[in-house]
Order: C-alpha cells, then structure tokens, then sequence
C-alpha cells in the first residue's frame, strides 16, 4: 500500500468513526432530554432520536397567525381621547367623533378654552398631529408613532404566545415572527389541536385584586368560612409554584378586580433603593383613577397579580399609587424581567386571526413513517442489484459508496440538527439514485477507456480524472435548484431540500474520493492486471 | 453485463419528427389547462380545509355528505382515502368567504355529533382527546392515589400514563372499544377500571387537518412560481457560466421550459393535484433534466477539442451515443427509486413520485432532441445564413412553423 493511498484509507476511516460516533452521541443526548421514566434510554433508543422529526412524521401543529394590529391602533387612540377628555375636563370641549382607527376629532364650541386644549395637547400627546377646521380639532397618529405601535403588538403577541406556550409545557416549540404581523407557531407532539388553539388566541387576563386571606393551602383556606365554601365575592386562586416544591398554596382574592390589563399601559423591570431588583408599572388615565382609590382606602392590605387565574405574586400595598406604581419583593433580577414581561404579554395587544393550520395526528405520522422507510429499503435494494449486477465488482465498489452517502447524510443530518420529513425521506432515497449517477459515470468511462485499449490501470485512473468536471456540473445543477426549493415553501419542502442538498455534497466525497480508493485498494497492490471486473 | 456497446444510433435525423411530438405533447398539456380542466390546485395553493379521518367501521359516504351539509360550510367533496381497507376519508371544504373561522374543528363537531350514538356527557372520547386531556382527567381522578406520596407528583405520573394509551392507539389505529384499553402496557389495572368506567370510544379519529387561508395561498402561489422561474435562471446562468455558449445556454433553458410544460400538463391531463410537494418535485426535475442536459454538453464539448474534422451534427450525434449507456442507466436507477416510492410510499407521496416518474422520462428524451437538437438546429441555421448562397434546402420547411423561436430571432436580428 503506497503512503498516499494509506492516508486516503485513513481519512475514510476517521471520517466514517466520526460520522457514527456523532450519530450515536448525538441520538443519546436527544433521548436523554425526553427521558421521563426510569432508567435511562436503550441504544435502540438513541439510534431512533437522533435525527430531529418534522411535525409530520411526529406529529403536531404548524400555526399561521396575523396580529389584527388595527386593535392595537384602536386602543392606542381610544387611550388618547381619555387622555384628553380628563386633561380639559373644565376645558368645555365639544363632541368628539372617531372617524379611523388612528385619528380622532375634538367638536370647538364657542365656550371652549382654546388655549387649555393646545396646552393639553403639546403636553400629553406629543405622538399626535392636530390641525384645526370645520369646527373642530382633529388630531392624528404620527406615522412613526404608528409603525411604533403596530411594531410594539407584533413582538408582544409573540411574548404573550411564548409565554402561554411555555406554560402549556411543549417541548421544543417554535414561535417566530414572519413578516411584518404573522407569527408562526410550531407545536412537535401536540395532539389536541382545539385545546391549543384555544389556549393561543385566548386573551390572557391580566387582574390585580385585593387579597382577602393567603398564601395557604386550600383546606385551611375554605375552614375559614363558614360552612367551608368560600363566599360568592370572592374567589379562591392558585399561587404560582415556588421553584423546587411541588407544594400548591392558595390565595383567596376579590372577585371585582382594582384594574385589569386593559388598564396597564407598560411595565418595565426596575432597581429601587438598596439595589432591590423591582418592577414599575405604568397604568392608563382611568387605569391610574380607579387604582388611586382603591389603593388609598386599602393601605396595609395584599395586592394579587393574577394572572390567568393563577396569582404571580401579592405585595403589600404601602401607599396611595395612582398612574405608577412599582411592585417591590424578593425578586432576582431574572424574576423582575420576567414579571414584567408577564405584566407587558399579559393580555394580547391584538386579536389574532388564523391564517394556516396544520394538524398532523400521531397515528398519521407513524404510518408515513413506516411507509417512507419501507418504500426507502426497496428503492435502495433495487438500485443495489442493479449496479451488482450490471457491473459486477464495480458495481459493489459503487454499493460500498452508496451505503456510506446513506451513513454519511444521517450523520450530517443528525449533527446539525436537520429536520427529516416526509419528503425529506423522498430526498434521502432520491439522493441515492442520483449519487449512483457519479458512479455510473465514472465506470461508463472506465468501459470506454478499455475498449479502446488502455490498459487496466490508466483506465482506472482516466476514468476518473475524465469524469470529474462532469460529476461536478451534475452536482452543482441539482443543488441550484435545490437551493430555490429552500427559498420555499413550508417545513416538509424545505426538509426535502435540506436532505437533497446535503446528500448531494456527501455524494461528492463518496462516489469520488471513497470509490476510488476502493479501486486502487482492490487493482493498486497488484504489479500486473489482466482486467477489471467492470 | 452491457447494453450499449459503442452504439451509432442516428439520434438526430428524427429530430424534427421529435420536435413535432414534443410540440403536441405541449399543446396537449396547454389545452387541458387553459380550456378543458384547468389546473386542480391543492388547498396549498387555492386555499380551504382538508381533513383527513380514520374510521373505525366502514363509512357511509353518502350518510357523511348528508350530515356535513347541514354545517353551511359551502362545498364539501368527500373522497376515500389510501387504501380503501382502512376506512380513510379525505373531506374538502371549500374556502370560506371569510379568515378565521375554525372550519377543521366545525366538521368534526358536526360528524361527531351526526354520528356518534348517544353517550353520557360526562364521558371523554377515547379517540378524540389528546393525552394532555387525558392526563387532566386522570390526574383528577387519581385512580392509583398517588397525590399524598412524595416521590411522584400526580401530573407528571398521569401524563406517562396518558401517553402510553394514546401511544396505544397510534399503533391500533384507533380504538375500537374501551376495552382496547386493557391492552396497554405500563398502566395500572386501577387506571384501566377507570377508562372502563369513564371513556368511550368515538366512531372516528381525526389523521390530518390543513386549513390554508386565501392570503396564504396567494402568497404560496407566487414564491412557487418565483422559485420555478428563478431557478431556471439561476440554470441558465450556470450553463452561461461553464459553457461560454449562446445555443448550448439556450437549447438547455429550452430543454427545462420543455419539461416543466409537459410534467405540469400531463399532470392536469390525469386530474393530478397541483401542491406545494408537487413544486418540490418540479424543482427536483429542473436540477435532474439539466443534470442530465449538462452530461451530454460536456462531451459535446470535449469532443471539440479533438482536432477531428467533423459536421457538428455528426459530433453531437456521437457524443449522444458515448453518453447514452450512462444516460440510461442513471435514469433508470432514479426510476426504481421513483417506483419504489410511487407505490409504496403512500398518498402523500404518490403524486410527487408521479411527477418525477414523468419528469425523468422528459427529462432525459429532452437533453437529447431538444438541448443538442437546438444547438444543431442553431448552428446550421447560422451556416446557411452565413453562405447564402444556395436558396434554403427543401428540409429546411418544416422550420418555420415548428423551428425553436430563439433561434429565428436571434437572426433576424442580425439580417
């Protein structure tokens, strides 16, 4: 064996060890992260998890959504006119019409204070224009303002949806946005399409409520009361769970909350005094009123944030808080970004609008499952005979490369964690096919070499050098295309793509580096050959 | 074993009875879109609901239609599904007029409650509720009395067990009685007198549902046309690039156009449905037709180079015929795949297999009478134009009607 070919063999060797080594690592770690029982996962297990599955081989939900950001726009106007209304309240102001969803006008009468309404307005609407005629005020969005705020209830109902869709307990969903206001949601092993569906475009409900007795559990909660049931104004909540106990505590709270989250206007995590990691809310004109009441009267008591029905935390009221407030505790600063990132997603800015659904039920995806792989083993084991045939030993060499462009794309699909569908399957035996063409080329040539005389060896090695530029445009012709299909269409297509493209770039090393290797492994020791099993 | 020993097939002296076939095989397509059928988009691309259901008897489809037309969800067509054996349907609803409405969850709340016999309320429907349903009943129940101890918490205990009865019926297919229940493995007998007592199984299970709003399937319409048509730029751009050649760049993107025309109109032809897998395989065709065109133009290519005095006709030829073992016999190995896959890799499978079983086919007839016919066509064309001395051959007629536009305009330009 000559030095060159020893380091050729070399490579293929190191290269094939890695590729199952990081197939097999890879499986293990995957089963290892959806491991529930005890124990842990078989091998068998590991060589079944470590390519990732589409949702439609496993199972699940693909969701197209629109963010109807015109709700947005509204409330973002109907805040203004409240604004305004209590900011001229001796202003004498006239009627007010809302003719768009970003413009409204305020009726002059001759009473009207001119100079009051101006002032209101340089002062508390800074993100509107106003212009003046047809006795009235009409005042409109700024355009920034309202790409602002068509921006601000995109990306939130993407946080509201993350958070519902964390606490609904997916494993490995994806929730992204697309365009400017689709979001695409993809739940892997969801089974119950109505349920889900429901939970996302649910308008998350936002509640702050005084606390009437609490944190305990439920049984001390109801022996409170007489007769153990708990009064029609009240209404007992689950608190969220302490992290590490699985121990549920209650609270009992008013059913007539202070403020919802339509009255919350933003919230931002804060640090007060001593550094104590906090959260400030800022709530709406009314919002501010009937919060400054309620608050005032209720010096000393509990407040409950609850959301969703479930009670995020309950702080001491210290004081009068009218249109901010800020909610202190013992929070790390993670927990006061993600309070008030609840308190920001809590309710959904915007309705939501179905665009696309795609439901895939786990009986169906096992049995594509089943069908991919049998019609795959057929298709593979009929080119098999084929080339063995047709070439003989050649021809073997050829199913030695084709077997490794097989081991090759799993690995490479497992380690960058590609995603295998229906198609993509369709794409892993069609690179088979296609990955033969290389082999059929060269060997069509290694044929045309001997006829015309050469001899066993310089056909071996013409064969291959001749062939190469057009192994090369075969190649790069297929993943062009393919590289169009990415650009396209949805998760099964691209999947497809993705496999073709890759076992095409295997193909490249397998059917010319790997093959001719094996041939100068299998002609090359020899001083003299009479012919090549071709 | 060898089936095309140094053949000398004259490939080329048919090329104009190959062109007229291929015209009629176009016109043939053409018609049938544009003035018979048209072209049956799937709900990818015109938009709807497609949901796809498991029975557990054979179903009436008669009785189906008569209880979904009750819902007004507009035109509904009821099909059977994959392999009539296994009681699958397929229901199409057409899109509705307005975004938003929950049409999968409509038409299965009307089948059920069309065809289910009357069952205690408080019952849950074993083939319709998904595990997390399932574990929030149980844990509920708490059958096994685990919510006092300490090393498991109720939820997560049930969650296991919910999903070992749906694993269950995944792999039946679906229940057909509460007493499937019994068979599962892994749950205790406790839990399995519970969904004696507490399920019942529902006549259906709900396989698939798609709904494609209008929007969507506009938009999908027009990134799969972007794609054919910029990926055969993107073709064009590469054979400009390797081949430094006006006819050859124009005879391949000829050759695709050829295909893709033929596929999609044989497709119309057999009522097959138009979708985003189909575009999948269109696009694979376009990769493999060029393939296929590029292996032949690269030996036309290095047959050039030969300093052999030769027409270019009688070059082409030989080239066609060098390539032809290898032409063949890669066809062929995709095709056993494409067949593999056409027959048993199931309905979703079945059109895109078609489409690429057709592709292949064209594909590789076009890189021979329609990539190398057109540089040859090219060529004399140019010959004669350049010696002008002789008026036009008497086999030069059928050229006008039916000869490669490019070719004629490119000269007239000239002229």
């Amino acid at each position: 064996m000559g030095k060159k070919l020893r380091w050729r063999v070399l490579l293929i060797v190191v290269v094939v060890a890695a590729a199952i080594g990081g197939y097999v690592f890879t499986g293990y770690s995957h089963a290892k992260k959806e491991w529930t029982g005890p124990g842990g996962p078989s091998f068998k297990d590991a060589l079944k998890s470590a390519i990732k599955l589409g949702l439609d081989l496993r199972g699940g939900i693909h969701l197209v959504l629109q963010v109807n950001t015109a709700d947005a726009l509204k409330a973002e106007r109907d805040d203004a006119v409240e604004t305004l209304k209590n900011q001229t309240k001796d202003a004498a102001i006239g009627a007010i019409e809302l003719p768009t969803d970003t413009s409204f006008a305020i009726g002059i009468t001759p009473q009207t204070d001119l100079t009051k309404l101006e002032e209101a307005a340089k002062r508390f609407l800074p993100d509107w224009n106003y212009s003046t005629g047809g006795g009235k005020w009409t005042f409109t969005l700024k355009e920034p303002a309202r790409r602002q705020t068509e921006e601000n209830a995109v990306a939130q109902a993407v946080e509201t949806i993350r958070n519902r869709v964390d606490e609904f307990g997916v494993a490995e969903p994806l929730i992204a946005r697309e365009g400017a206001d689709r979001i695409l949601v993809q739940l892997p092993g969801i089974d119950d399409p109505k349920r889900v569906k429901d939970l996302i475009k649910n308008t998350a409900f936002l509640e702050l409520t005084l606390v009437e007795a609490g944190p305990s559990s439920e049984a001390a909660l109801k022996a409170t009361f007489p007769g153990g049931v708990v009064p029609p104004q009240f209404k007992l909540v689950e608190g969220k769970a302490e992290s590490g106990t699985h121990e549920r505590t209650y609270y009992v709270v008013r059913k007539q909350a202070v403020i919802t989250g339509r009255d919350l206007k933003n919230a931002r995590p804060t640090q007060g005094q001593f550094g104590a990691h906090s959260i400030t809310f800022f709530l709406t004109a009314s919002g501010s009123q009937k919060f400054g009441e309620a608050t005032g009267a209720n010096i000393g008591k509990r407040l409950a944030i609850v959301l969703d029905n479930r009670v995020q935390s309950a702080p001491n009221i210290k004081d009068r808080i009218t249109e901010t407030g800020v909610i202190e505790g013992s929070f790390s600063p993670e927990e006061a970004n993600d309070l008030a990132l609840v308190l920001r997603a809590g309710a959904l800015p915007a309705g939501l609008v179905y665009l696309e659904e795609r439901t895939v039920g786990p009986s169906l995806g096992l049995d594509s499952i089943r069908k991919g792989v049998t019609a795959s083993v057929a298709g593979a084991l009929l080119v098999f005979v084929a080339m063995a045939v047709y070439y003989r030993r050649a021809g073997w060499n050829a199913i030695i490369a084709l077997v490794l462009n097989g081991l090759l794309l799993a690995a490479a699909m497992s380690l960058f964690e590609a995603t295998l569908t229906l198609p993509g399957i369709a794409g892993f035996i069609l690179t088979i096919g296609m990955a033969v063409d290389s082999n059929v080329l060269v060997f069509e040539r290694i044929r045309e070499e001997l006829r015309n005389g050469r001899a066993p060896k310089a056909a071996i090695e013409n064969g291959f050098s001749k062939a190469f530029a057009t192994i090369v445009d075969t190649h790069a012709t297929t993943i062009i295309s393919a590289l169009f299909l990415l650009q396209f269409g949805t998760g099964p297509v691209k999947g497809f793509a993705v496999t073709l493209i890759i076992g095409l770039l295997i193909s490249m090393f397998t059917a010319v580096f790997v093959s001719h290797t094996i041939f100068e492994l299998e002609y090359g020791r020899r001083q003299h050959i009479d012919s090549v099993s071709i | 074993m060898e089936f095309f020993r140094q053949t000398n097939i004259d490939f080329l002296k048919y090329k104009w009875w190959a062109i007229g076939a291929s015209w009629a095989l176009i016109a043939l397509g053409l018609f049938t879109i544009f003035v018979q059928k048209g072209l049956k988009f799937g709900i990818d691309f015109s938009g709807g609901t497609a949901i796809a259901v498991r029975f557990a008897e054979r179903p009436d489809i008669d009785r189906l239609r008569k209880i979904l037309d009750g819902a007004g969800l507009g035109e509904i067509g009821i099909q059977r599904y994959e392999e009539a054996d296994k009681n699958e349907v397929l229901i199409r609803v057409q899109q509705q007029k307005k975004e938003g409405r929950d049409v999968a969850g409509d038409v299965l709340k009307t089948l059920r409650q069309g065809l289910a016999s009357p069952t205690d309320p408080g019952k849950i429907d074993l083939n319709t509720e998904g595990k997390g349903t399932l574990a929030a009943r149980l844990t509920a129940a708490d059958p096994d009395k685990v919510s006092g101890r300490s090393d498991v918490t109720a939820g997560d205990y049930y969650t296991q067990a919910a999903e070992r009865v749906i694993g269950k019926r995944s792999s039946l297919g679906l229940f057909h009685a509460a007493a499937d229940v019994n068979g599962v493995e892994g749950i205790s007998a406790p839990v399995k007198a519970w969904f004696q007592a507490n399920a019942y199984t529902g006549p259906f299970v709900l396989l698939s549902a798609e709904n494609v709003g209008p929007q969507v399937g506009a938009d999908l319409q027009k990134k799969a046309l972007l794609a054919v048509i910029w990926s055969t730029v993107g073709m064009l751009a590469y054979v400009a690039f390797r081949f430094r050649s006006l006819p050859f760049g124009v005879g391949a993107v000829v050759a695709l156009v050829h295909d893709t025309l033929i596929t999609v109109g044989l497709l119309a032809l057999f009522g097959r449905e138009f979708n985003l897998v189909v575009v999948a395989a269109l696009l694979t065709l376009i990769g493999y037709s060029m393939n296929d065109t590029v292996v032949v133009y690269d030996r036309v290519r290095e047959n050039q180079k030969t300093p052999k005095k030769e027409p270019l006709e009688a070059l082409i030829n030989r080239s066609i015929n060098q390539t032809l073992s290898r032409t063949i016999l890669t066809s062929g190995a995709t095709m056993l795949v494409v067949l593999a896959l056409y027959f048993l890799g199931g309905e979703v499978l079945h059109t895109f297999a078609l489409t690429l079983i057709i592709g292949i086919v064209v594909g590789t007839y076009s890189s021979i009478y329609v990539a190398a016919a057109i540089v040859v066509i090219w060529k004399d064309f140019k010959n004669r134009r350049r010696l002008a001395v002789v008026p036009a051959p008497v086999r030069a007629e059928p050229i006008a009607p039916s000869g490669p536009p490019p070719a004629s305009k490119k000269n007239s330009k000239r002229r």
